[in-house]
């Protein structure tokens, strides 16, 4: 493979819309695991970016290894169809959870915490403890058991403005999911 | 010309070699070593001790005795292994920023990474001083299942001590090139790396100047370290039986009793049955005491028997994740010091059904591998290479081949090797209801990119956090989390109608890189994750930020 052959094809496999596993490793899509691995590894022999890092342009490497990475993941989707046929579980696909709480506070160490455990913040450890509850439940989507939480680490440490701003925010969000 | 070092660096032992046209020289240490322990001393008398130098200070100073950095290198001090692992040193380990572990000599602290590089600053000087020529670029190993973490304070380390890591690879792999390069095999392989610290196995298949990794898996805290630990135990029952002192609170003589189970446990590599004495025991009253001892390799072997199942588990389970049996097996290779035990070479044997290859060196492949990736990198390698590899693998003798005239004998260019390493572990984010999505999986061949399209769970959702996680559970909050990605002003529509990209690309060191999307305002988040544990990207220790995220 010429230099320009090489780039024209990470080109072409980059810029590949919405593609098949079958269509990154330029085969036919009725192909089985033998065929994907001669496949892979003939793209490998030409096209793996090692072979490259001396006589490319940094852009021309990246393009060569996003492409050689994304034909890596074609190899892959076929591996795993072959290695683990499990059933298929039911998708979660597509959505973030309902984690509109700013991020905690940003958490300065002392010098050296003589113990695990004791960062401390703008809220008071006790406070922290609570807050990290919430947060786990905020993650399983559970706002009342976050409200809980956020309610106790506000008693904890009631200086605490961050936790106040949290609490309102998460209470909002529960009103507003009709909780 | 560029010289790039191969560098083994090991938990209890580091190793260093570089690809010549006729071969692979090791690196010597000032007495003419090949094998240098990665200790490193800070004595009262000043200075940095590195090496067997270093090891010596080891009883009259043990909390100046910095030995064992890999297993503290680019973790969290908090994990749970780690503080077990902090029982087994006499130095001090505190926690610092971003709950990485720092060392306490005196009124210095260090971190791991630091403290790697100054065992990679030393074979980087016996390497210019045997070479006589200046040493800028290195391949470095780590263990197979090392994590981002792990892998990027390694990187750093080589950075401290005024080394370009090229490149970052697997130790059963760097031992597989070491078998394979210059043969033209096409072969099953595997190999199984029982070291002083940790415990990977990875099957490979050999196509030519093609390595691929099928699969790999290891133990990180499976090592020699604790046969020794199992046997100085029983050591430390028999002091309390006969010389009835309860050996366990006092430091030093804990320490002697480890470095004597040591010589036990290698001595019964050898024979039947150890006997003796260990003398010069500092006992509590200020007298010298000594412990007789009588073991056969029989008890030592019962002794050991859990550990040596697990790493006899860890292996089946590697054959069938690479979708083979042991039967497709044609090779076995032994890498590491423990592999030397004999009922680790019989289990091997009972599962394979043929004895694993003896002509390897265990001490040595690993920089073999490491020196010829390295020469394959600059573009230096030369059939020849592959020729000489083959004579330091086959025998353990060895002569100094470089810059000998033979050189102009194979000047012909070798096929440069192409290793097809994995990543170590199931990547995947976090989605709504507290689910991890895969994206990445374990054993992929790395370079490796993934994309996903993601949509906003809410209406008129502006921010959006991607929390990414390692692990194999389908609960996010049970996979280790690894750092979150935010995207910001979001352009508010209903659910469903913003598209978000999300790409992880893990790249040929195994570090993970995520970049995020917003299709409409293409707007781009990119990140390389700030893992906890790890030196900040600065390398400075006051690293913050990355905690909580
Ligand atoms: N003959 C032997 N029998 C048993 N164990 C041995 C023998 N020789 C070395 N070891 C053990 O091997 C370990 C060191 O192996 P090594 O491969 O150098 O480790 P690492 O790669 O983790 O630095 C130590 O625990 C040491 O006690
Ligand atoms: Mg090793």
């Amino acid at each position: 493979m010429t230099q320009d052959e090489l780039i024209e094809w990470a080109t072409r496999i980059v810029h590949r819309a919405d593609p098949q596993p079958h269509q990154l490793l330029e085969i036919k899509a009725e192909s089985g695991l033998d065929d994907a691995q001669a496949a892979f590894h003939k793209v490998a022999r030409q096209a793996h970016p090692d072979l490259h890092r001396n006589s490319l342009s940094a852009e021309q490497l990246e393009l060569v290894t996003s492409a050689y990475a994304k034909v890596a993941g074609a190899y892959q989707d076929f591996r795993q169809l072959a290695l683990a046929p499990r059933p298929k579980v039911i998708e979660v696909k597509g959505a973030y959870g309902t984690r509109n709480v700013p991020p905690p506070p940003p958490v300065e160490e002392p010098e050296a915490a003589p113990q695990a455990g004791g960062p401390v913040g703008q809220m008071n450890s006790k406070a922290m403890l609570h807050y990290r509850k919430a947060e786990m439940s905020l993650r399983r989507g559970e706002l009342k058991t976050a409200v809980l939480q956020l309610k106790m680490a506000s008693a904890a440490d009631p200086q605490s403005k961050f936790v106040r701003i949290a609490l309102a925010e998460v209470m909002a969000e529960l009103a507003k999911s009709g909780g | 010309m560029a010289v790039a070092l191969g560098i083994d660096l090991g938990t209890t032992n580091s190793c260093a070699a570089i690809a010549t046209p006729t071969g692979v020289e090791f690196i010597l240490g000032p007495r003419g070593e090949r094998v240098h322990p990665s200790v490193v001393a800070f004595p009262g008398s000043g200075g940095v001790v590195v090496g067997p130098d270093a090891k010596r200070y080891r009883l009259t100073e043990p909390h100046h005795v910095i030995h064992s950095a890999k297993r503290f290198i680019g973790q969290n001090i908090r994990a749970p292994l780690v503080q077990l692992a902090l029982t087994g040193v006499r130095y001090k380990i505190v926690e610092g920023p971003n709950q990485q572990p720092i060392v306490v000599v005196r009124d210095r602290r260090m971190t791991m990474p630091e403290i790697s590089s100054h065992v990679l600053l030393h074979l980087k000087r016996c390497a210019e001083r045997q070479l006589g020529t200046h040493v800028q670029q290195a391949v470095i190993t780590v263990p197979a299942n090392f994590t981002d973490g792990q892998r990027q304070a390694t990187k750093e380390a080589g950075r401290l001590a005024g080394l370009e890591v090229m490149r970052l690879i697997n130790e059963p792999t760097a031992a597989a090139l070491a078998y394979g390069f210059g043969h033209d095999r096409q072969q099953l392989v595997a190999v199984f790396d029982f070291g002083g610290g940790t415990f990977d196995v990875s099957i490979l298949r050999l196509n030519g100047e093609i390595f691929e990794v099928l699969a790999s898996d290891g133990d990180f805290f499976l090592g020699g370290d604790d046969l020794d630990r199992a046997l100085a135990e029983l050591l430390a029952a028999e002091c309390n039986r006969i010389l009835r002192v309860d050996p366990r609170p006092h430091a030093a003589l804990m320490m002697k009793l480890m470095m004597g189970a040591e010589a036990i446990k290698c001595h019964l590599s050898e024979n039947e049955a150890a006997e003796g004495e260990i003398d010069g025991l500092d006992m509590p009253n200020g007298q010298a005491g000594r412990l007789p001892f009588s073991i056969t390799r029989r008890q030592f072997e019962d002794l050991i028997n859990g550990y040596v199942m697990r790493t006899m588990e860890v292996t089946r389970q590697v054959i069938v994740a690479a979708g083979l049996t042991p039967q497709h097996i044609s090779e076995v290779l032994c890498v590491g010091g423990s592999t030397r035990i004999p009922v680790v070479r019989q289990r091997l044997t009972e599962i394979f059904g043929r004895p694993p290859n003896t002509r390897i060196n265990p001490d040595e492949v690993v920089s073999q591998g490491a020196a010829i990736q390295a020469g394959s990198l600059t573009n230096t390698l030369n059939a020849g290479t592959g020729m000489g590899a083959r004579d330091a693998v086959a025998t353990s003798a060895h002569t100094t081949l470089h810059g000998v005239g033979a050189v102009q004998l194979q000047q012909q260019q070798a096929k440069r090797p192409i290793l097809l390493d994995v990543n170590p572990a199931t990547l995947g984010i976090g989605t709504a209801g507290g689910f991890s999505e895969r994206l990445l999986d374990k054993n992929s061949p790395i370079p490796i990119e993934k994309i996903r399209v993601f949509t906003t769970a809410r209406d008129n959702q502006t921010r959006v956090e991607i929390d990414c996680c390692r692990g194999e559970n389908r609960r996010y909050d049970e996979n280790e989390p690894l750092g979150t990605l935010v995207l910001e002003d979001i352009a508010a529509k209903a659910r469903g109608e913003v598209k978000i990209e999300v790409c992880f690309r893990v790249d040929s060191d195994g570090i993970l890189h995520v970049r995020a999307i917003d299709q409409a305002s293409q707007q781009r988040q990119e990140a390389h994750l700030q893992v906890l544990g790890a030196p900040s990207v600065d390398g400075a220790e006051d690293g913050g930020g990355g905690g909580e995220l």
